[in-house]
């Protein structure tokens, strides 16, 4: 399993190229709608908070179970779904963006006026959801996506030829036999060729439909696509068939790549660079070495874990499975959001009544004689029992060694009173990314410096 | 897969635009066809359609107006068979043949202009709840489950019967009464469509909203709706026809449900052809379009189509 870049190391050097694409804090909320009259009760934070950059020619490989929210971030980079809070930003140069971080912790209301104007002026120019007119189709021309499934991403309906040729005609670039030539080019491109004009998607096979998909993407010469899972759908050679060919055409035309993907193994061999998502959250970000040799993430860890070939020689790391199930993002766990399933998790990673109630009902029936529960935090409840007795029973298996360590370390509260049993966690602050190494960061804390965790509550 | 593999044509083949939209086109031909009871009612159609548009040809056209009976007071009551009328006359001197050929004239306009307002009332209305979506989907859909609430015949009967007694007012209110279908039938489509993957592709090119209706969204929403409309070209004229039984059209209207119930009297006294002919052609459209528009849903039903 080698890198198929030519400069695998090269994270440093390509730190120099100009970002393509920039996401500051981006955050993308559904609406849980319950009852008759369809009252928003909650949301799905499908993205909550994800800041990184793409920079020109490279390739972002974009890691995470299902469900954790990256095909929803490369909608939003696409422009496909709106975002809910966050911007996501076209040729933001480093200059601007840092001009906007620094505005951003001034506050809008201590700006002066000539700040509140300059930092109007940038988004105008570069925050996709606020592009007009001619700004607004230059991305349009040159954001592209290729999508999973190529069987439902190709209308059944149309030939080949007004497939792949579409791009051209909705920008008026070319037509007739004009039209014809472009689009055998770019059929010859991708592999395909003129007999294949005037056939329908379903004539095809999987392989062959990804790359008329792929063509298509290229129609406009665009700088960026976001690759959406592209040989998830195909058989195992098919696959590397498709990834060689997306590498070809990126060194032929210096494309920028978003790779989402569940599979370790292709993001390996395709990225200059990993960002590691769960839960909405970016986990670890680094370079493809320097990821795949020295994790800092328990959950990068996990799922490096989940394929053993791809683990160099760290034997202990097999024995760090993923367990448990991805939690529900309407109600996120706290701290780090990894935290209810992590193998190392310590007293400080965020534990709250949840966790202690998901583990009662887990793990006992204790619950069944629950009467209610009165919130005043995430960290701090009151449970109350039908029966004083249940109380006890709560308290006393809450405070035995048959709970996590870590969990049982948190608990700061536990006062039982009659039928009613107080408990209350330690608070902690959510986890943030940082910088733990040259292009290398973690929101871990037993990786960074965001906790202090030799003085243990 | 398979299916697909062997579909795929020969590399030889002509492989120019319109040669293969002519290809596939034959193709569904020749997949209704072999279904020996769509063929059945493909003919019994053709036949009708030739009927009504030879009728000129097949009787002389009654004057002023052909689509009234001609009365002919001498011979009243002629069993069929009787030299000039080939399948008898009414109790008021109709020729029955002539009723059954023009008949088969007044059945075709109707349901074509019925069907033609209605599917393209209902293609729109149901299009725009669908596609747009929101509060303006609510409020359509709201109306056309108004609609659908009340039994189309009565719903029918009632119209008709307040507008007056005129074939035009039941054209008017079986287009009132049809179209709610249509709506139903496209937004249910579109809404299912419209989630489909070639739609985001096509906004990721950037094409604009129209466009992707025109091309993405309604060309892969409309089969259930041609469905429909071969099956209610067959209904329509059953409708109309119980309409028209009851006297909801003109008196001597050349109207298949108008001679039954010119011929009813007659039918206890032996005179059994001035109702029952008329009749069987009503049965026997209806059970055409019927047998059509099933062969037709299983070729072109959109879960098998094309994989």
């Amino acid at each position: 399993m080698t890198n198929l870049r030519d400069d695998p190391v090269g994270a440093a050097t390509r730190a120099e190229e100009r970002p393509v694409i920039t996401l500051r804090g981006v955050k993308k909320y559904f609406p849980v709608r319950e009852g008759v009259l369809q009252q928003i009760v909650g949301h799905v934070r499908a993205v909550d908070g994800v800041s990184f950059e793409i920079r020109q020619g490279q390739t972002l490989g974009l890691v995470g179970e299902s469900g954790c929210g990256k095909t929803t971030l490369g909608r939003c980079i696409a422009g496909l779904t709106d975002t809910t809070g966050g911007g996501i930003y076209f040729r933001l140069s480093e200059a601007d963006r840092m001009f906007l971080d620094e505005m951003d912790a001034v506050g809008q209301d201590r700006q002066t006026s000539e700040q509140q104007a300059k930092v109007e002026s940038i988004e105008r120019a570069h925050r996709i959801d606020r592009l007009k007119g001619e700004t607004w189709r230059t991305y349009r021309r040159n954001c592209q996506f290729v999508f999973q499934d190529a069987f439902s991403s190709l209308n059944p309906r149309h030939l080949v030829k007004d497939i792949v040729g579409r791009p051209l005609r909705v920008y008026k670039e070319a037509s007739g036999t004009d039209l014809t030539e472009r689009v055998v080019e770019l059929l010859e491109s991708v592999g395909l060729g003129r007999q294949h004009l005037y056939r329908y998607p379903h004539q095809f096979s999987g392989g062959q439909r990804q790359r008329i998909s792929i063509a298509r993407a290229l129609a406009l010469d665009p700088e960026f696509i976001v690759l959406d899972e592209p040989t998830s759908a195909l058989d195992v050679s098919v696959q590397s068939q498709i990834l060689n060919l997306l590498h070809k055409l990126q060194q032929d035309r210096g494309l920028t790549y978003l790779f989402i993907t569940h599979d370790l193994g292709v993001v390996r061999l395709m990225s200059d660079e990993i960002v590691v998502m769960y839960v909405g959250e970016v986990m670890e970000r680094a370079g493809a070495q320097e990821l795949f040799a020295s994790p800092r993430h328990p959950y990068t860890e996990a799922l490096l874990a989940a394929n053993p070939d791809l683990l160099e020689g760290d034997e202990e790391a097999e024995m760090r499975g993923l367990e448990g199930t991805v939690p529900d993002p309407a109600r996120p766990p706290r701290g780090c959001k990894f935290h209810t399933r992590c193998p190392v998790a310590t007293p400080r990673c965020g534990w709250e009544v949840d966790d202690a109630v998901a583990w009662l009902s887990d793990n006992s029936t204790i619950l069944e004689g629950l009467g209610g529960v009165e919130r005043s935090s995430d960290f701090e409840s009151v449970l109350r029992f039908a029966e004083p007795g249940t109380a006890a029973e709560a308290e006393s298996l809450l405070a035995s060694a048959a709970i996590p360590d870590a969990m049982r370390a948190a608990l700061v509260e536990l006062d039982q009173d009659g039928p009613e049993l107080r408990i209350r966690f330690e608070e902690v602050d959510r986890v943030r990314l940082e910088d733990v190494d040259v292009g290398h960061m973690t929101s871990c804390i037993l990786h960074t410096s965001q906790a202090d965790l030799d003085s243990r509550p | 897969m398979v299916e697909a593999a062997a579909r795929r044509p020969p590399a030889s083949s002509p492989s120019g635009p319109l040669a293969i939209r002519v290809r596939r086109f034959g193709e569904i031909t020749k997949e209704v066809l072999r279904n020996p009871t769509t063929t059945i009612g493909l003919v019994i159609i053709a036949s009708l359609l030739l009927m009504a548009l030879m009728a000129p040809i097949i009787t002389e056209a009654n004057t002023p107006d052909a689509y009234q009976m001609p009365r002919d007071w001498g011979a009243i009551n002629e069993p069929p068979g009787t030299p000039g009328h080939l399948l008898g006359t009414t109790s008021t001197g109709g020729d029955v043949l002539y009723g059954v050929v023009w008949g088969a004239r007044t059945s075709l306009r109707l349901s074509v202009i019925v069907v033609g307002i209605t599917m393209v009332v209902g293609t729109i209305m149901g299009s725009i709840a669908g596609f747009i979506g929101g509060k303006v989907d609510e409020i359509i859909m709201r109306l056309v489950d108004v609609l659908l609430a009340i039994p189309e015949l009565i719903f029918a009967l009632a119209i008709a019967a307040v507008l007056g007694p005129s074939f035009g007012n039941i054209i008017f209110a079986l287009t009132v009464v049809f179209w709610v279908k249509y709506a139903r039938i496209i937004r249910g489509q579109i809404i299912h469509v419209k989630h489909n993957e070639y739609v985001d592709s096509a906004r990721v090119i950037g094409d604009s909203k129209l466009n992707i209706y025109r091309k993405d969204v309604l060309p892969n929403s409309v089969t259930p709706v041609v469905v429909q409309a071969t099956l209610d070209m067959g209904n329509i004229v059953l409708v109309a026809a119980t309409l028209s039984f009851i006297g909801l059209a003109e008196a001597g209207l050349a109207e298949w449900g108008v001679l039954v119930s010119e011929g009813q009297a007659g039918i206890s006294a032996g005179r059994w052809w001035a109702s029952t002919i008329p009749g069987a052609m009503v049965f026997l459209w209806a059970l055409a379009f019927n047998l059509f528009g099933d062969g037709l849903r299983d070729v072109l039903d959109p879960r098998t189509e094309g994989r």
